[in-house]
């Protein structure tokens, strides 16, 4: 019941973009074309789970048993940043169509603050393997609702007729704090 | 005690992670042609799309992979071509191409053709086209909204402060962005040595076109006549009610226009739509002319 619980708190109530803004820069870079945001948002679903388990087995098994857990950040990174690269070339050789959609987003996540967000959450709250897991791809999910939901957004922008002064990032930045107040409205919804 | 595990570990981690990459590279290496890249370096790199392939990058690889034809970017000309061809190892196929531009086939500006009311929906010509059909009177003339400016990534075409869009031929790189861009048809490439074309669309009769335009092509066949009696009856030839200049051979002359009583039948330098290609025209006009874009 706890893993459903986590899963829908970080999709709905505390959404990795819009509680923590986390992840800004693929958010607002990433989201002019729902395409493009969808192959974002998976790629960063997939590399946020995998994170998840990778780290609570750093974590759990290595930093802890050790005395190390200062060394959090530094090592999170190093992990993530080989794993992703790993990822990247076996995609690459075994699912080549799976390669293309992903494309250029899987290198560009692998330091987006998000991720290492996962990684150092679900160490500070210490949850269990599955519970990590369900973490990381309830962040992913909710990542990916949100720069949808953007891109969606952004698209109907281009032909609107926007007063020159919000014209380009301005109106963008308001319209991820409407998003934001509209997703303050799932508080409460589940209690974590 | 503890520095010393933790330089352990961060060492472990680094030296084990460079490792299983390393190996990882060698096992999950995927042969690449180097010729993609190679090709994709002497390409211009603006994604404009004119060759039909979505960016650069997916016809270098088309170039490289495919064997598709070199002679596609419009951008780069005969420069990226003869480029291409050097890295591909192939003789540049027939004589160099001549530069192509935008031309735009309506010369009903503001003073010309006029408004019969307000237009206030989306500022977009596709939209206007689709939700009421009207802009200016004519209903096969341009809109005037600007859809080609916006599609330009050359900053090439700009509305004039009449509402008439024209080209500059010096940035014009014949993507074809802005033909694709114009709902009603108005903008073609062509060589840019040509000068006479008749500048007009409209398929109205005499009498209706010239009501609704003072620049409009009325059917009256001066133009056609005028080629006839050059001796190259091939040169205008009618199409419906619309006069229109052979793209096959280009043999029309500025002469056969003279006579033309609303100047549709016009030499480039005459016409609205090519303000800036005259060297000599004064800054000032050009410089009003570029801001309306905004």
């Amino acid at each position: 019941m706890q893993i459903v619980a986590v899963f829908f708190v970080a999709v709905l109530v505390n959404n990795f973009v819009l509680y923590y803004f986390v992840g800004i820069c693929p958010f607002i870079g990433v989201s002019k074309k729902v395409d493009a945001a969808t192959s974002m948002g998976i790629a960063v679903t997939f590399v946020m789970t995998i994170t998840a388990a990778v780290t609570w087995l750093i974590n759990n098994l290595v930093l802890i048993p050790f005395g190390l857990p200062f060394l959090e950040y530094v090592s999170y990174i190093v992990v993530i940043a080989s794993l992703v690269q790993f990822l990247e070339m076996f995609i690459k050789k075994t699912f080549p169509e799976l390669y293309k959609t992903l494309g250029i987003f899987l290198p560009l996540i692998t330091t987006n603050c998000a991720i290492l967000f996962v990684a150092l959450i679900q160490a500070m709250r210490s949850y269990g393997f599955i519970t990590s897991i369900a973490f990381g791809f309830g962040a992913g999910v909710g990542f990916t609702l949100a720069i949808v939901i953007m891109a969606g957004i952004r698209e109907q922008l281009e032909v609107a007729d926007i007063p020159r002064p919000f014209r380009g990032a301005a109106i963008t930045l308001i319209v991820a704090g409407v998003l934001a107040l509209a997703f303050m409205g799932f508080t409460g919804l589940v209690s974590a | 005690m503890i520095i010393i595990q933790a330089i352990l570990l961060m060492g472990v981690l680094g030296v084990g992670f460079s490792v299983f990459l390393g190996f990882a590279n060698k096992r999950f290496h995927v042969e690449t042609n180097p010729k993609v890249d190679e090709v994709e370096e002497v390409l211009p790199a603006v994604n404009c799309g004119g060759c039909g392939y979505p960016s650069c990058a997916a016809y270098a690889e088309a170039v490289a992979e495919n064997g598709e034809d070199i002679d596609l970017c419009v951008v780069g000309g005969a420069e990226t071509t003869t480029m291409i061809a050097h890295v591909m190892g192939v003789e540049v196929a027939g004589e160099d191409k001549e530069k192509l531009v935008a031309v735009v086939f309506c010369q009903g500006d503001s003073e010309a053709a006029g408004f019969p009311g307000e237009y206030r929906g989306i500022l977009d010509c596709a939209a206007a086209v689709y939700s009421q059909d009207v802009a200016k009177r004519c209903k096969y003339g341009c809109l005037g909204l600007g859809s080609c400016v916006n599609a330009c990534p050359f900053d090439a075409i700009h509305m004039s402060e009449t509402g008439i869009p024209y080209v500059d031929a010096e940035k014009c790189t014949a993507c074809g962005k802005c033909v694709t861009a114009c709902p009603r048809d108005l903008i073609e490439l062509h060589p840019v040595s040509h000068e006479a074309f008749v500048y007009c669309k409209s398929q109205d009769p005499g009498a209706i076109a010239r009501k609704v335009c003072k620049k409009a092509c009325i059917a009256c066949k001066i133009c056609v006549k005028a080629a006839a009696a050059d001796d190259n009856p091939d040169a205008v030839t009618m199409n419906g009610n619309l006069a229109v200049v052979n793209t096959e051979n280009y043999t029309a002359k500025a002469e056969y226009g003279q006579k033309c009583p609303t100047d549709a039948y016009s030499s480039r330098k005459n016409s609205v739509n090519y303000e800036s290609f005259i060297k000599d025209k004064p800054k000032e006009k050009a410089a009003a002319g570029g801001n309306n874009k905004e």
